[in-house]
């Protein structure tokens, strides 16, 4: 009975995992991860984690998917386009390798001897997990609370969009010496706060200026 | 007749190889992102496989360790992706050849 399973939810699992790979839409990439997510919290659940199949299911399938395709939505991607394939003379050395390692996990597969199946016991359960995480391993749990915090600031400092200018503002290269024949003094007169930029580039995109160092270079 | 160890470990190495092949060959950053998740899952069916054959949970506090930092790689890789995006009109790699955004 658990063979059957472990066929049916093993095969899915690899069958979604190909269509990640195989498609060319992000999105229907991201619908195939989350079958493979699927697919593994019912294998968890086979091994006896119940707990770590709920927070598969909890934050991969549900927090993580749902950044990923909110991104996807939100950048609008389009799908790949088909392109020829470049040094298509690694073929043949990509076969071999590949058929060495489907030689090595068959090798797994059969000469490892196997062990006995050992009685249910509750290592699986959320209080053994718990207790486990609070007493032997308070030190990581600590660690990993500071890493979320700056996980949380990185990504808002990333995500940020410092190029909108509210209205009313008013941009001040700073150090950064301006033509005065590139500044439309009139433009801003009736503004009331002050902007600092980093160069001289950005003060005059701000500014409404055309970089004309920038079309150079293109 | 039971699933063996080696039944998991074999699933977990051709999930892995499916995610490793999915890095190089894919060009889309997200589709990138998405296969190194698959991989960051085959290693986690291997602590899982691990730590109930062996009956000790420490393999599963790493897997919860594993997931709160695929959490934090996600919130911080999808913000570079967003900042990629706004700059360069494009995710393909290709594209972002330099690390200048």
């Amino acid at each position: 009975m658990l063979v059957i399973l472990f066929i049916i939810f093993g095969g899915l699992a690899i069958g979604c995992a190909l269509n990640v790979v195989a498609q060319r839409n992000p999105l229907y990439c991201a619908i195939s991860l989350i079958g493979v997510f699927l697919s593994l919290a019912c294998l968890y659940l086979m091994l006896a984690a119940p707990f770590i199949a709920a927070v598969q299911i909890i934050v991969y399938a549900g927090a993580i998917m749902v950044l990923v395709v909110f991104v996807i939505m939100l950048l609008n991607v389009e799908e790949e386009e088909k392109r020829k394939i470049r040094m298509g003379y690694l073929v043949p050395a990509a076969v071999v390798l590949a058929a060495a390692l489907i030689g090595e996990v068959f090798f797994v597969l059969w000469s490892v001897s196997p062990n006995p199946t050992l009685p249910a016991s509750d290592i699986g359960l959320t209080s053994s997990i718990g207790s486990a995480l609070f007493t032997t391993y308070l030190l990581p749990f600590e660690i990993t609370s500071i890493l979320l915090l700056m996980a949380i600031v990185g990504a808002m400092t990333l995500a940020r969009r410092t190029e909108s200018l509210p209205p009313g503002a008013r941009v001040v290269p700073g150090a950064q010496v301006l033509a005065l024949s590139d500044v439309d003094l009139s433009a801003s007169h009736e503004v009331q706060t002050a902007i600092e930029t980093d160069s001289t580039a950005e003060a005059g995109r701000l500014l409404g200026i055309v970089d004309h160092s920038k079309e150079d270079r293109d | 007749m039971e699933p063996q160890l080696s039944w998991y470990l074999a699933l977990s190495a051709l999930l892995f190889t499916i995610g490793v092949v999915g890095v190089i060959i894919k060009r889309n950053v997200i589709a990138m992102f998405m296969c190194i998740e698959l991989m960051l899952n085959a290693v986690n069916l291997t602590f899982v496989a691990f730590a109930s054959f062996f009956q000790d949970v420490t393999g599963q506090l790493f897997v919860f360790i594993v997931m709160t930092v695929a959490a934090a790689e996600a919130a911080v890789g999808l913000g570079i992706i967003i900042a990629i995006f706004r700059n360069r009109e494009s995710l393909d790699v290709d594209d972002a050849s330099i690390l200048k955004l």
